[in-house]
């Protein structure tokens, strides 16, 4: 029984179907903000969608040189990965499926987990572009991953709890996008390198290496990989909104908090300019970091439980 | 310093190699050197600061002639002076002087792989131009040239160089082209990077090469108008422009003043269009698509107003040997000024965002700088040029049509990274609305057209105009016949090349399409001058679905 209901819970509903449903349609808003703010007409709401379908459609090409079983086993492991994920947040306002202290260490590493697959990926097809592509991957990840883990631990010292459900709760009364603002640019900026999306971009920046680490990914890969990123960007969101603006609890709570931190993005995405690679690590590691370090010591020293 | 002193300052340099100078018109030299004598001859005009270098042309004079001629041709403001050798067809040995002017690299490789001049010396001894299986041997632009000698080699390919670049360790070579979504034309770079920096740079030109100065050879001299200005879809009014102003010089023709000014016009409206569309591309270059889809969303404006003036959006064709084909009228006039209210706005507003944007300055700021020695080194031309400081301009050194009534004042900025070549743009679109804006204030009476004669008198003549991207150089001869014995284009984008290759080196690779972008580079342009071979009839023709397994199979390995 329980089996059935986990397996439910991760194919069918809160992740699985419902979660990629979602995650389409929340990249279609992105897509379409985007494009309304370049003064463009922007795609129909069902474009995310069909471009999955013709993408599973189409050819799969696999290169000659590449080890087979990586290269069909990162995409499946990179969803998987977003998918799990997806299991610890309040997704749709609703209390997470699973719940255990410390999950939020484990739900931040299962999101790093596709951009640790999209390196392997490019690593592992060895077209130039790819690899390129790869190593500023990688590169962005140890430079955003710090910042955006003690972005989100500043809240979780606040609750006192590494426990997402649990911070949820206690956000219900705490705004900290106001008490901790510093944390909360940390995290949606942290969260837009995470998901590659413009100025951080430069791991798939198309006028210097095509499609970056997925320049050689075609047909169903190159779905599944969208499809995590789609997955990627709802949890992601769910995750900030639920700890920086007052906790996800109900579905219209979550829509109008997780929409508008997506018209935030929107905004940034269309606002800035791509930023080199390593300018990205410079800004994160020279103020990023300490920003957000110097806004935890303040926590703690507020909370007044140090020792 | 009028052109008369300033010829003779160069005819008293040239004395010593001088074996016969002629002056064809009031402000040409030109002097008959032997080749020997070149490398001197070249060091004394370079060390005196006498000009630049702005194109060489190659000439073959026939088979019965016996003969070929190489014509360097040296600009200074409105003096021309062109060192003239002729060369027995048995024995075509040229000096390099790429050492003396580097950009002359191009031009040399350009009269050996079309007319098949051997140059002693040079370092650049792979193709830029022609195919890698074109035969040897074969030399398109030879008078005595037919299609059928022009027979692929096989088992030449180009990739060779390309797959080596993984294999060999060490060197990992990034290629960029030819198709590249950089690269909105094809042309094809090799990036050598250790990490993201650039330790080499390599290009090859040619993939748009559509032989149109053979063409021009066997069409006749109103055929060639329309040729000539589909050599670029950008600047297709400044390429017939060129043309007409050296035929018309041929032919003795003045057109009316009325005719000119209107091309002047039509000119600053293609300059706007051609600018807007740039910086589009620039911003895109840095990952900045806002700014791509506003400028070209305004960029529109012209467009449409170039259409309402002469029919079309592209190809204008506002020009007619002795002439111009539209008229501006009220309805016209009213447009244009209101279109101009509008953009002049905008083109403030884009200003500003690219002098004051930090993340767009981040990309665009001290990157690939080049000093006012160095743009004078790698003979530079247009607003690369005056992005630091040299003035490069032909409308301003020597004014032609109607830039003697209706004078522009040279746009100059003087750090010259990427930043200033930015603002020369914008900057040069302002002075241009406000250029026509007095044309149409004070547009002069007179017909549109004036006769012109089926047959031009033979003679030779240079007409040179400002291009968007620089200066374009036209060599027009006649030999009195309805059809031009040669014409020999130079566009700017040929010459502004050796800023992107020397530059890329140090850099990182995310400023490379920046800086390729940032010099405004037009591959038609360049790729104008190779005849086509149909290819169908040398080699096995592919079906769609063979061509498509080909490439999947090609690929898997």
């Amino acid at each position: 029984m329980s089996a059935l209901t986990s397996l439910t819970s991760l194919l069918i509903f809160p992740a699985g179907l419902t979660l990629i449903l979602f995650g389409m349609f929340y990249e279609w808003v992105d897509r379409k903000l985007v494009a309304r703010f370049q003064n463009r007409v922007g795609p129909r709401w069902f474009q995310p969608f069909a471009d999955i379908v013709k993408l599973l459609a189409k050819e799969q090409i696999t290169p000659k040189v590449v080890n087979p079983f990586l290269f069909f086993g990162l995409p499946v492991i990179a969803v998987s990965g977003a998918l799990t994920a997806a299991l610890y947040v309040p997704l749709i306002g609703f209390a997470p499926v699973r719940s255990f202290t410390g999950d939020l260490i484990v739900t931040i590493y299962l999101l790093s987990l596709l951009t640790l697959c999209i390196g392997l990926a490019g690593w592992n097809t060895s077209s130039r572009f790819s690899l390129i592509g790869a190593t500023r991957a990688l590169t962005q990840l140890f430079a955003y991953e710090a910042p955006f883990l003690l972005a989100l631990l500043g809240p979780a010292l606040a609750a006192g709890t590494w426990q997402i459900n649990l911070i949820n709760d206690y956000a219900r009364g705490h705004w900290m996008a106001i008490s901790q603002p510093v944390g909360f640019v940390v995290a949606l900026i942290g969260l837009m390198g995470k998901l590659e999306l413009p100025p951080f971009d430069a791991p798939e920046a198309e006028t210097e290496i095509v499609a970056g680490a997925l320049t050689e990914y075609s047909g169903r890969g190159l779905a599944l990989f969208k499809v995590g990123k789609s997955i990627e960007l709802i949890v992601g969101i769910t995750l900030v909104s639920a700890f920086y603006l007052g906790g996800l609890h109900g579905v219209l709570p979550f829509l109008a908090k997780t929409l508008g931190v997506l018209f935030l993005m929107a905004m940034l995405q269309s606002l800035l300019t791509r930023l080199r690679i390593d300018q990205t690590v410079g800004m994160w590691w020279r103020f990023g970091s300490i920003l957000v370090l110097a806004q935890i010591l303040l926590t703690i020293v507020l909370k007044g439980d140090l020792l | 310093m009028n052109i008369e002193t300033t010829l003779q300052q160069a005819e008293g340099l040239l004395a010593p190699w001088n074996k016969e100078a002629t002056h064809p018109e009031s402000n040409r030299l030109d002097v008959v050197i032997a080749s020997g004598s070149l490398r001197h001859a070249v060091t004394a005009l370079h060390n005196a600061h006498w000009g630049y270098l702005s194109a060489i042309t190659g000439l073959d004079l026939g088979a019965d002639a016996g003969q070929m001629e190489a014509l360097y041709h040296f600009c200074f403001g409105a003096a021309l002076t062109t060192l003239r050798i002729r060369l027995p067809r048995t024995a075509l040995a040229l000096p390099t002087i790429e050492d003396i002017i580097p950009p002359a690299t191009f031009f040399e490789r350009e009269l050996h792989e079309m007319l098949g001049f051997k140059i002693a010396g040079t370092k650049s001894n792979d193709r830029l131009f022609i195919p890698d299986d074109w035969p040897d041997e074969v030399f398109p632009l030879r008078a005595d040239f037919s299609i059928e000698q022009a027979k692929p080699v096989e088992g030449r390919q180009t990739d060779e160089v390309l797959e080596a670049g993984v294999v060999g360790g060490n060197k990992f070579v990034v290629p960029i082209g030819p198709q590249h979504p950089a690269l909105k034309e094809p042309g094809h770079f090799e990036f050598s990077v250790d990490g993201e920096i650039v330790t080499a740079a390599r290009m090859r030109l040619g993939y748009a090469h559509r032989g149109i100065e053979k063409a021009a050879e066997g069409r006749n001299w109103i055929q060639n108008l329309y040729l000539f200005e589909r050599i670029c879809g950008i600047c297709s009014h400044t390429h017939s422009l060129a043309y007409c102003l050296g035929v018309e010089k041929l032919a003795h023709v003045e057109v009316s003043t009325r005719a000119q000014a209107i091309r002047e016009l039509v000119a600053g409206l293609e300059r706007i269009h051609s600018h807007l569309l740039w910086l589009g591309v620039a911003a895109h270059e840095a990952g900045f698509d806002t700014l791509f889809m506003y400028s070209w969303r305004d960029r529109e404006t012209v467009m449409n107003l170039l259409e309402q003036l002469t029919g079309n959006r592209v190809n204008y064709s506002a020009n007619v040997l002795g002439g111009v084909k539209c008229d501006i009228g009220l309805e016209q006039a009213t447009a244009i000024k209101e279109g101009l209210n509008f953009l002049e706005t905008r083109i403030r507003h884009y200003l500003e965002v690219v002098t004051t944007d930090t993340m767009f300055l981040n990309r665009t700021r001290g990157i690939g700088t080049i000093s006012y020695t160095e743009a004078e080194e790698f003979g530079l031309l247009g607003p690369t040029a005056r992005a630091s400081g040299l003035v490069r301009d032909v409308r301003v050194e020597a004014p032609y049509g109607a830039y003697k009534q209706f004078p522009i004042s040279a746009v100059t900025e003087t750090n010259g990274d990427l930043e200033a070549r930015c603002a020369v743009r914008l900057n040069e679109l302002l002075v241009s609305c406000f250029a026509i804006r007095a044309i149409i204030d004070n547009l002069p009476q007179g017909p549109l057209t004036v006769k012109m004669p089926r047959k031009i008198p033979a003679g030779e003549t240079i007409s040179r105009v400002e291009a968007p991207r620089g200066e374009l150089f036209y060599y027009i001869k006649s030999n009195g016949t309805e059809h031009p014995a040669r014409i020999h284009v130079r566009t700017p984008s040929l010459c502004n090349w050796v800023s992107v290759l020397e530059k890329a080196v140090g850099r990182q690779l995310a400023d490379v399409p920046m800086l390729i972008a940032g010099m405004d580079p037009c591959f038609s342009c360049n790729d104008r001058m190779i005849t086509t071979v149909d290819r169908s009839g040398s080699r096995q023709t592919l079906s769609w679905t063979q061509l498509r397994e080909r490439g999947i199979e090609y690929y898997r390995k």
